[in-house]
């Protein structure tokens, strides 16, 4: 009994502490021209195409695909998905909550690499999180995931199976080629999200 | 008499605003050492992960859960954070046990109904359990608790959650309990 | 500053060592606060003890207040630690599933280990229960994914969602927990417990 009223005193007081002093928010985050070349020689900003692959055929809703192409490229042929926000109107506010948000990993795509790269550098900039580029862009997609080339005889078993994975993947979102059985293969284990931070994220929850 | 009982109950068990404090600080210890919170049932999940990838290892392979568990997690799946604070939680009650001379034997249950339909109910609960925590990413200290501390708001929707229900089922199952 | 893991202060090895006394502290607190007795536990709901009411709420302030103390002297830096993501639809039936569960066992698991730990044999069952749960969910996870999945609203806080500031959201859950500690205790009064 007595316990509770001096604990109440304490925390409400704690509180009424907590409350009115301003919250520290860590200076708003914009990077220099300098470790902004560093994220760029490192390439941390790109994903690999599996990763990418996975994560759609695993229709992860963390993902967000966004292509920066024109809007007639993006009509012709876009990624299932995408939401197209053409580099032009890159800094249009009605872009700014998808850009600027720590919900979604944004992975930006354009045909190479070099546009998306360019809209990528523009939103470190203004110091947005969470968006990455498609590595190789849409050519090397195709190339690997929709039309793998098939791995010469003598090549390591996880080409292989690298081979296999990604024919399913193919398959599961509409590229050509029927998947080539091999038992014994395991699919390939995919590259780890890079992060575009250099500290590391930690893992936590239940999961 | 009942006065002295009382007296000893209090001695065995600590003051529960001191216990939450300090189970505050050990919330606030884990987020500064691991930028995480305590959790339970994700221990027991990775020894599933665990048990079937070495006993059934074509099925690890093939089954949904097991293959996109082992994409997100590299290595053994019991060479996790949670396992080893799992151990530590086992070790920690034991000697809270031995030190408050606690250790025994027994099924607790109300007088109204015997051990084995407690036991019954003790393991369907924990099959609800088991399961709602994985379907809701964590149990009361992984979500409910750990996620409050970072005011996550999922946690206080688990939270709100979890105790709502028990408390409106409550009733229809007293004989269980009083 | 902290989160240590994450500024490479400490090796993961040492933060897995770590977990290993973080978890000891953890045990020790849950069962000298009581939480190894099922009948005391699941008192909260029939009013004659409500310590999990009060531990819970007071372990949850202490973490809050601390977290945003140590930002504020610039000990912790906020943006690293982990926010548990919200899905909307599976938190909730999850958390339903859970409360029937808590209910109907007397435990969650981390209690049920400590009370294992001590030798209640209804805890060691609770125990093998929830591994047969999981199991049930691991298994059937094709059929859950899609209610996993649904209505992912990022790692979302609170006090965000209600768009007010974490010092004031931490207030008015001190103000709601001085509220329910009071009628607790006063529910401790009015209901008798029953000897256990």
């Amino acid at each position: 009994m007595k316990t509770r009223i001096i604990i109440t005193i304490i925390f409400v007081s704690l509180g009424l502490i907590i409350a009115a002093v301003p919250e520290n928010t860590t200076k708003p985050y914009k990077l220099t021209a300098n470790e902004l070349l560093d994220e760029v020689k490192s390439g941390t900003q790109f994903v690999h195409p599996d990763q990418v692959a996975d994560m759609v055929v695993q229709q992860d809703p963390t993902l967000q695909l966004i292509d920066i192409r024109s809007k007639e490229e993006f009509e012709k042929y876009s990624l299932p998905g995408a939401i197209n926000v053409p580099l032009n109107d890159l800094l249009s506010d009605e872009w700014k909550p998808y850009l600027n948000q720590d919900i979604y990993l944004n992975v930006l795509y354009s045909n190479g690499t070099t546009r998306a790269n360019e809209a990528w550098m523009i939103t470190r900039q203004l110091g947005y999180k969470n968006n990455y580029v498609l590595q190789g862009g849409l050519n090397y997609w195709v190339e690997t995931v929709l039309n793998p080339e098939k791995p010469g005889m003598t090549s390591p078993d996880d080409e292989f199976a690298k081979y296999n994975y990604r024919k399913a993947a193919s398959n599961a979102l509409g590229g050509g080629g029927a998947i080539e059985q091999k038992q014994d293969v395991k699919p390939a284990k995919l590259p780890p999200i890079k992060k575009g931070n250099k500290k590391k994220m930690v893992q936590g929850g239940c999961s | 008499m009942e006065k002295e009982m009382r007296k000893k109950k209090s001695r065995s068990y600590i003051n529960p605003y001191i216990g939450g404090i300090l189970l505050g600080l050990t919330v606030l210890l884990a987020n500064y050492i691991s930028g995480r919170g305590v959790g339970a049932s994700g221990a027991m999940k990775s020894t599933i992960v665990a048990a079937v990838e070495s006993i059934a290892p074509k099925h690890a392979d093939d089954a949904m859960f097991y293959k996109e568990y082992s994409e997100s997690h590299a290595g053994n799946p019991l060479n996790s954070w949670l396992v080893y604070q799992m151990l530590g939680v086992l070790v920690g009650g034991f000697l809270s046990g031995i030190l408050a001379r606690r250790m025994t034997w027994k099924v607790e249950h109300s007088p109204k109904i015997t051990s084995r339909t407690r036991l019954i109910f003790a393991l369907l609960g924990g099959v609800l359990f088991g399961f709602g925590s994985q379907l809701g990413r964590g149990c009361t200290s992984g979500s409910a608790l750990s996620g409050m501390a970072v005011l996550s708001l999922g946690g206080f929707i688990s939270m709100m959650a979890i105790f709502g229900t028990a408390f409106a089922l409550a009733y229809f199952v007293r004989k269980l309990w009083i | 500053m902290g989160p240590l893991i994450v500024n490479d202060i400490i090796s993961s090895n040492t933060n897995l060592f770590l977990a290993f006394f973080i978890g000891i502290a953890f045990g020790f607190v849950l069962e000298s606060s009581g939480f190894s007795s099922s009948r005391k536990l699941v008192g909260v709901f029939y009013g004659y003890d409500t310590v999990v009411l009060k531990v819970f709420f007071t372990g949850a302030i202490t973490a809050m207040i601390g977290l945003l103390f140590f930002s504020l002297f610039g000990w912790i830096d906020l943006t690293y630690i982990y926010i548990n993501p919200t899905y909307l639809w599976s938190t909730i039936i999850g958390g339903v599933i859970m409360g029937a569960g808590f209910i109907l066992g007397g435990f969650c698991p981390g209690t049920s280990v400590c009370a294992a730990a001590i030798g209640k044999i209804d805890a060691i069952i609770f125990v093998v229960g929830i591994f047969i749960g999981i199991f049930i969910f691991t298994e059937g996870y094709p059929i859950w994914k899609p209610l996993y999945m649904a209505e992912f609203m990022g790692n979302l806080k609170i006090n965000t969602f209600f768009n007010i500031s974490s010092g004031t959201l931490v207030m008015l859950v001190i103000f709601a927990a001085a509220v329910m500690f009071w009628i607790g205790e006063w529910a401790e009064k009015k209901f008798k417990a029953p000897k256990y």
